[in-house]
């Protein structure tokens, strides 16, 4: 019993440092540009399609395609900003949620037009193989996307916290008026974060690859845990973001082992709604917004 | 504003009559299902953004009360032979009462998050009629007696008889509408759409205006829900509260011109249109084309017209004024 407790924590820590990634960018754009990315679950399956490429076609290896795919979805993420994004920055909600909104609905109609339905699976060397702890169970390739998750999570925090154009992004997302006064050039601050807010989501996918199926559909799952960590988490708030994403993690995993196989969504939904109900504000209080 | 409302009136008796007359001139079993899906889609735009327009409450979970709808009158159908269209007032009401506690939870966020807080909830709803196989046939569904043709039961054997019942449906819609645009529960609406602390800061009870739009809004998306399942005989939770009904509720708004009485109408019009169009040259055999034009119409329409066609439509005709020696 308290085995597959252990057991069930640990496989929910795992795939939760991989929703951090997705919630760390969700936060991350909402805190400095002020925007929700309905379409950030979309950008996870695109890392997930680029690595499976990369694998079938040119034998990379998924995960360190992540050096490709992270670059190639930051230069996305600052195109975007620039192209899209910036056109609709201003206080009326309708044409910031539902443009984001268009744009996951046309990434995911293209690839499945593009790529189909069907799911795409790339068999590593180590997809089978794991850790024996004691009686516990620890996948490999689960256990590197978690290393790496958190490695850049914490590459993210030390940018945010120890570079000019890091600090220049929190200032502006605590004040972007002040911070365009202060010499900050808002429209670079916003390309950066919305690049590697992206960069981060095709991480996601590129970690995801050794043990996950790319599909279409793959990202809603992703963006849906995301939102709700990023409320439990604060809005706005990186490390709230992670922790809410590692509780998520676990507490999805609990519901699996103990009330169903299929029950991990219940369980997210479940989490949402009490949360509403409970902490509008996060776990950490602050404002709603 | 005078010379408009001239000819408004024998605009819209135009409009009827056409609309009517037109299942009696097109035979077409074909051009008949792509109207019935106009005026649906249109029915339940115009539901959507009684709310969603002019309260900009930006819900994307409106599949909720469809679904709502849906399920009530079947199960009181099926179970209980009782007549759809006893049932379609039930489910109104059951969509109506269950647009409180989902509405007391979505309203505690505000804009993006409360759209999130809604898609879950309609996804939450589609859950619970999956797994629980006692409460509805869970995710295998069920068909709806064909009792051939029983007009008391909310079945005909012409596809002119359901046109005719949802054009109904869509005049309640638009006059419900038309009615609440004008009154003071329209200018609380605008205010709170606006911005709604400075509502607030005014005197506009914001909880209270907002609860109850959503449950005319909810009960009315519900009607549609059962005319939708009387319609295709058949019912299963993916169905009754699919995402794209949400998702179509707020495009065809948006699209059309979002909190205007004719906005959805029009938005359908071109949706629809497109996406039979879409089908007839591609056949339904690419998955996905018609949600990416969709997609693609929506992000031309935010970033040139936000205002929508009707913003289009309408500065056209201002243009033409302008062009014409005055006279009145």
């Amino acid at each position: 019993m308290l085995e597959t407790l252990a057991q069930a924590v640990i496989n929910g820590l795992l795939i939760g440092g991989i929703y951090a990634l997705v919630s760390i960018g969700v936060t991350l754009i909402f805190g400095v540009v002020k925007i929700v990315n309905f379409a950030q679950g979309e950008f996870v399956m695109i890392g997930m399609y680029i690595s499976f490429y990369l694998a079938t076609q040119f034998g990379i290896d998924p995960i360190l395609s992540l050096l490709i795919s992270m670059p190639v979805l930051f230069v996305a993420g600052v195109l975007i900003q620039h192209f899209l994004i910036r056109r609709v920055l201003g206080p009326n909600d309708m044409p910031q949620i539902f443009l984001t909104f268009a744009l996951s609905l046309l990434l995911l109609n293209l690839a499945l037009m593009l790529f189909t339905a069907n799911y795409r699976t790339v068999h590593t060397s180590y997809s089978d193989e794991a850790f024996h702890l004691g009686g516990l169970y620890i996948p490999v390739a689960k256990l590197i996307a978690f290393v790496v998750a958190m490695g850049l999570s914490g590459a993210l925090w030390l940018f945010l916290h120890a570079t000019d154009l890091g600090k220049a992004m929190r200032a502006a997302s605590q004040n972007r008026d002040v911070a365009t006064l202060m010499g900050i050039n808002p429209n670079r601050v916003f390309a950066v974060a919305f690049g590697a807010a992206l960069a981060l989501a095709g991480a996601a996918g590129s970690l995801l690859m050794p043990f996950y199926s790319a599909y279409p559909f793959v990202g809603q799952v992703f963006v849906l845990m995301a939102f709700v960590a990023v409320v439990l988490g604060t809005l706005g708030n990186v490390i709230g973001a992670l922790v809410a994403s590692l509780m998520m993690g676990v507490a999805e995993s609990l519901g699996i082992q103990f009330v169903g196989a299929d029950s991990g969504l219940i369980v997210v939904f479940a989490m949402l709604l009490l949360t509403l109900a409970f902490k509008p504000n996060g776990l950490g209080g602050g404002r709603v917004r | 504003m005078a010379s408009t409302s001239k000819w408004k009136l024998p605009a819209l008796a135009v409009l009827v009559v056409v609309l009517l007359a037109l299942p009696q001139v097109v035979r077409s079993s074909f051009a008949l299902d792509i109207f019935i899906r106009i005026l649906l889609f249109s029915f339940i735009g115009v539901a959507w953004n009684l709310m969603g327009g002019y309260a900009k409450q930006l819900s994307l979970g409106h599949a909720a009360y469809f679904g709502l709808g849906a399920y009530t009158s079947t199960i009181m159908q099926v179970d209980f032979g009782i007549s759809p269209w006893i049932g379609m007032a039930a489910g109104g009401i059951v969509a109506m009462l269950a647009s409180l506690p989902i509405g007391w939870l979505c309203f505690r966020l505000r804009g993006p998050y409360f759209t999130i807080a809604t898609i879950a909830t309609a996804q939450a709803l589609m859950l619970i009629f999956l797994k629980f196989r006692d409460l509805a046939w869970g995710a295998e569904g069920t068909t709806i007696p064909n009792l051939g043709s029983s007009p008391l039961m909310l079945q005909f054997e012409t596809k002119a008889s359901y046109y005719y019942v949802v054009l109904g449906l869509l005049a309640l819609g638009l006059l419900i509408t038309h009615r609440i645009e004008p009154s003071w529960m329209g200018y609380y609406l605008v205010a709170i759409g606006e911005d709604e602390d400075a509502a607030e800061a005014i005197g506009v009870n914001a909880p209270r205006v907002k609860r109850d739009i959503y449950m005319i809004s909810a009960f009315l998306t519900a009607l549609a829900g059962t005319f939708y399942v009387q319609y295709i005989y058949f019912i299963d939770p993916a169905t009754a509260f699919s995402f794209n009904i949400s998702i179509e509720a707020a495009l065809v708004s948006i699209v059309g011109g979002i909190g205007t009485l004719w906005g959805p109408v029009i938005g359908t019009v071109l949706l629809e249109t497109t996406s039979a169009l879409l089908q007839s040259w591609l056949g339904s055999s690419i998955g996905g084309i018609q949600l990416t034009v969709y997609a693609l119409i929506l992000i031309a329409i935010i970033l040139w017209r936000p205002t929508g066609l009707i913003g289009i439509i309408t500065e056209a005709y201002r243009r033409h004024l302008r062009h014409k020696p005055a006279h009145t």
